[in-house]
């Protein structure tokens, strides 16, 4: 049972926090939080189907379909959320700007659902053998219930606390949270990659799993917050870098951009 | 000896003198380790240190397990009665834990890089 409950736990966990962090953005962007349901279903379905193919998705791509599909997903969803950064960003310095409406829950749409597949075809696949095949639906179940509970409440607490700040600065720490789990994905992406020989295999650079392990709480935490690694490569490193950089480079634009609008109003005013 | 010659010499000196270098580089040691009733056999491997690894993982129960490990950066599902490949290293020598997050009591090992 305890198996059950961090399983799901340490999957849900990460899911979470970007779901609250989009919910708290598009809240202070003045879009309803329609996008929920419709990216939960697609994601849910995304996840069986994925979970029930994984053995032929595994054996595709000479026996590297699981890591491509992987890193696939994650570099897409650190791209989305660039994108949204640069949404967050016009809104942040014009309080005017209309965001457009559609393309950002085009955005929550793709990044939640994308993320409940790879997250939830590990769950669908525990819950599967070991609790329907297995006949130990009570316990597995009840463990997985647990764990999902758990990740539920934290997410409700991070959900409040964002939403708690006044809208210009739940943003910019929005913009900020998004960036680092952007580059988590992309740094994991890396080291899928690297698992299936397609990016160069290196030593690692560093490793600081003596001040804080991986497989302790507060790694797991950190890991899920801001793609915590303690022993990471260089072609990591680089592309936690590159993904920082994409987002900011997203970010600075919109800046430009609604910098000038602005201008341009106090002009015609 | 023409500037030809000299050339076409260097060029065979240099593969000669890089060939074993090269066959090393082609040839990644592969590793195999089984699942059976949710253990690792062998729940400790010795490899090479410093050199890249493929390492197969032949998972002989029907249920699915997931091969992971925080200190190899590694993580792979593999389905019931089937296997895996997951490339590992260059390793520095030491320990490295590895565990299968299914089965996060029983299913455990180590991988030695000697």
């Amino acid at each position: 049972m305890t198996d059950a409950v961090i399983i799901v736990l340490r999957e849900v966990l990460e899911a979470m926090l970007l779901i609250c962090l989009l919910m708290a953005s598009s809240t202070a962007m003045g879009v309803r939080v329609k996008w929920l349901v419709a990216s939960l279903v697609i994601g849910m379905i995304g996840a069986s189907l994925y979970g029930v193919n994984l053995e032929t998705v595994s054996m595709a791509f000479a026996g590297f379909g699981q890591e491509l599909v992987n890193s696939g997903l994650l570099i897409a969803i650190a791209l989305l959320l660039a994108a949204h950064n640069f949404l967050a960003t016009r809104k942040m310095i014009d309080s005017d700007y209309t965001t457009p409406v559609l393309l950002l829950q085009f955005l929550c749409i793709g990044i939640v659902s994308m993320a409940v597949t790879r997250e939830g075809a590990e769950i669908y696949l525990y819950l599967y053998a070991y609790g329907v095949l297995a006949d130990n639906m009570n316990s597995v179940f009840s463990g997985g219930a647990i764990g999902m509970g758990v990740g539920l409440s934290f997410g409700t607490f991070f959900y409040y606390g964002l939403s708690a700040l006044k809208s210009r600065r739940r943003l910019l720490v929005c913009c900020v949270l998004s960036l680092v789990l952007a580059a988590g994905m992309m740094g994991q992406a890396a080291f899928y990659l690297s698992q299936a020989d397609i990016l160069p295999s290196q030593f690692t650079l560093w490793d600081t799993s003596g001040v804080v392990a991986e497989s302790s709480l507060i790694g797991e935490l950190l890991h899920a917050a801001i793609g915590y690694e303690a022993s990471p490569t260089l072609t990591q490193a680089f592309l936690y870098l590159g993904s920082i950089l994409i987002s900011l480079l997203a970010m600075l634009l919109a800046w430009w951009i609604a910098r000038q609008r602005v201008a341009v109003k106090k002009e015609s005013c | 000896m023409s500037y030809r010659h000299r050339s076409v010499m260097c060029a065979l000196v240099f593969i000669f003198a890089t060939w074993p270098v090269a066959m090393t580089w082609a040839q990644t040691p592969v590793f195999e380790i089984e699942i059976r009733e949710h253990l690792f056999f062998p729940a400790e491997l010795v490899i090479p240190a410093n050199q890249k690894v493929k390492l197969i993982i032949y998972n002989r129960d029907p249920t699915p397990e997931e091969f992971e490990s925080y200190e190899l950066n590694r993580e792979k599902v593999i389905v019931g009665n089937s296997q895996g490949i997951v490339f590992i290293g260059p390793l520095k020598p030491g320990e490295y834990p590895f565990f299968g997050e299914f089965n996060l009591k029983t299913a455990l090992g180590k991988i030695i890089a000697k």
